[in-house]
């Protein structure tokens, strides 16, 4: 449906200033971009450190976005996958006990099939039983959370290879670190899935309209299920990373994550109710959060200022979406019509 | 006016209801067991664990047992009424308790126990404003507008306390409201049965408690018949953080101390409780009283854990699935009633 209204106004388009115009109503990373220049503009006249000491902010905003990218599959059709935060912390611990049992190699791998498996348990419950996403997932959160608890015995796990961790935490290609490549394959793989691919293109068509996405064939639970092992295995990734650079694993990893890279999604401009959004969005958005984040670091800011600023722009993202928007104004516009109908009688 | 047309649509909303009492087989005892199930499991879990675990069925333990379920079961009956409306949960409880306790200790410390009680009172007000905003005008997700408050509000009580614990006189009042008894039961367990008894009259006798439900069972019908939805929704997080704040008081009247992260926990074992006593999380089915009974559930079950020394991470492990799993039965309970 959204996808014929905007074919009728390309077809309207006329000159420069009309295709601008479609771009516009086409693109959702409006607010993301404003966040962006707003944060860019302010960090370049009062911190311009940030942008001196880039790799530390590459790896800051690599951190944000790796989990971010991952959840924006899943919001793209629709759904939310809360278990991030504690996917994060089970596959780290997992990757650093395995580890030091064997090696690093089958300790990845393992954390991966966790991962799969822990996704495979999301996407049946939202999937096959139909409890809404927000709720299973966040079950999956809690028990999760207990679960890496279970097999760390309640305390950080020491990675015994440490000579690779440290190694792992070194620039290898120019300036980047192994962190930040991998976000940027990340980054570069969703794009072109979500954008060129047809099983990433069904994303949206399931996001938009499930029932309509379901007469026109394509296989929405299944759609579901990948949805989910993308986010959960790039959050495992990203807890593979963070214990890796850290040589060690920490049980309760994650809480602070799970605000940062929920905000660059949804600042992003993926609606929450899927159809609408793009990887390019949650990429500007995870920019900004990680400039941001990493400028107030400079400035000697405390962390719970830091969470305040950020739960703002969580806040701040989740109300200007378009639709809470139109909402209301919709409930503006009732009371002035109550007003006038009052003052008519 | 508005409350006869809706009395009406919400008879129409009931008819799959009768439809249920014609199910057979298998599909009626999932409707069984979403219905009344809790009552089955309560029952079996009480007498297992006067059985089998040592301890368990002693004064001590039951007073013990009362102090920690008075002000989670306090936290869960009031966001029974955000559960109803259909807004999954308030994830911000955690922050929302946290802040009354460190307040309720700090601010009478440093003034008197009025002036503590009115700062308190004032943030939980501003709380349930932003949330219920957020979520009833702006329409908002309410597990992601609880989660950034929940920070905002984390991040504003660390940086005031300092994030260190505040502890009080201990022969002031809070410490004497903390350690008296009514008998076997603590002053916090009185406090419950009062908020239930208040929340129950709220819910199920007022107009308030009325619109909720009608706007837990047909959002769009609620508006139609003229009602303002968006004031329900604030309303119904209203009734939460008030719920959380008396609940940060108990907690913090307990030890006579507070501090930042003392609520940790309490938005799932709440959430748990909800869920477990029957309430829906697709909104609109539900009651105070059966959150009351998932609340003795839920803290039966993390005692027996505690005694049996099952570690905390397994107790996580054990909630958390107690949700998904309580959600499945009710969605398959859905599902069938409707076949």
């Amino acid at each position: 449906m959204s996808n014929q209204s905007v074919i009728k106004m390309g077809s309207e388009a006329k000159g420069p200033l009309g295709k601008l115009r479609v771009t516009l109503a086409r693109r959702t990373e409006g607010r993301a971009v404003g966040l962006f220049i707003i944060i860019a503009t302010v960090v370049t006249l009062t911190q311009p450190l940030v942008f001196t000491a880039y790799q530390v902010t590459l790896g800051r905003i690599a951190l944000i976005g790796l989990v971010a990218l991952g959840l924006t599959a899943v919001i793209l059709m629709g759904e939310l996958d809360l278990s991030v935060a504690s996917t994060l912390a089970v596959s780290g611990v997992i990757m650093t006990v395995v580890a030091n049992e064997t090696n690093i190699l089958i300790g990845v791998l393992a954390a991966l099939a966790a991962s799969v498996v822990i996704s495979l348990i999301n996407a049946f419950f939202v999937a096959i039983v139909g409890i809404n996403s927000f709720i299973a997932t966040l079950g999956m959160l809690f028990a999760l959370r207990g679960f890496a608890l279970v097999i760390s015995d309640e305390q950080p796990v020491k990675l015994l290879n440490v000579e690779f961790g440290i190694a792992f935490g070194q620039p290898i290609l120019g300036p980047l670190t192994p962190r930040i490549l991998i976000f940027f394959a990340v980054f570069i793989l969703l794009q072109v899935f979500v954008t060129r691919v047809r099983v990433g293109r069904e994303f949206l068509a399931v996001g938009g309209n499930r029932q309509a996405a379901y007469d026109a064939g394509i296989p929405v639970k299944r759609r579901i299920f990948t949805g989910f092992i993308i986010s959960g295995g790039v959050a495992a990734l990203a807890g593979v990373i963070n214990s890796l650079e850290r040589t060690a694993a920490d049980p309760t990893a994650g809480s602070t994550v799970l605000l940062a890279s929920f905000a660059a999604a949804i600042i992003g401009g993926n609606y929450l109710k899927g159809g609408k959004g793009s990887i390019v969005g949650t990429l500007i958005g995870a920019a900004s959060l990680g400039m941001l984040q990493v400028a107030l670091t400079i400035s000697g800011v405390q962390v719970p200022v830091q969470e305040i600023f950020i739960g703002g722009i969580l806040l701040i993202a989740v109300i200007t979406d378009p639709s809470s928007l139109r909402a209301v104004w919709g409930s503006i516009n009732t009371v002035i019509q109550g007003l006038k109908n009052s003052r008519a009688k | 006016m508005a409350k006869e047309s809706l009395t009406q649509a919400m008879a129409i909303a009931k008819s799959p209801d009768e439809a249920k009492k014609e199910v057979k087989g298998s599909a009626a005892f999932v409707v069984f067991m979403a219905d009344k199930g809790i009552f089955v499991f309560t029952a079996i879990l009480i007498a297992a664990s006067m059985t089998f675990v040592d301890g368990f069925a002693s004064l001590q333990n039951l007073t013990d047992l009362f102090h920690r379920a008075a002000p989670i079961g306090i936290v869960a009956l009031g966001m029974t009424f955000v559960v109803i409306t259909g807004n999954y949960l308030d994830l911000s409880v955690v922050a929302q308790a946290a802040a009354a306790g460190v307040i309720l200790i700090a601010v009478s410390n440093a003034t008197n126990l009025a002036t503590a009680f009115a700062v308190a009172f004032v943030v939980a007000i501003m709380f349930g404003l932003v949330n219920g905003i957020a979520v009833g005008y702006f329409k908002a997700n309410a597990v992601i507008v609880t989660l950034a408050t929940t920070y905002m509000g984390l991040g504003l009580l660390r940086l005031l306390s300092g994030g260190s614990q505040v502890f009080g006189p201990s022969d002031g009042p809070i410490a004497t409201f903390g350690s008296s008894k009514l008998g076997p039961f603590p002053y916090s367990a009185v406090v419950l049965v009062v908020v239930a008894i208040v929340l129950t009259f709220v819910l199920s006798k007022t107009n308030f408690g009325f619109m909720v439900r009608s706007f837990g069972v047909n959002e769009k019908s609620t508006r139609l018949s003229g009602t303002n939805t968006g004031f329900i929704v604030v309303g119904a997080f209203l009734v939460t953080s008030m719920a959380a704040m008396v609940g940060g008081f108990v907690l913090a009247a307990f030890s006579n101390t507070a501090v930042s992260n003392m609520a940790t926990g309490f938005d799932f074992q709440a959430l748990a409780a909800i869920i477990v006593g029957g309430t829906s999380v697709f909104g609109g089915k539900g009651s105070v009283p059966r959150t009351l009974l998932g609340v003795v559930f839920v803290s039966i079950l993390s005692n027996v854990l505690v005694l049996s020394q099952i570690s905390y991470g397994w107790q996580q492990v054990a909630i958390g699935s107690l949700i998904v799993f309580a959600v499945t039965v009710d969605a398959l309970g859905r599902r069938a009633g409707k076949k």
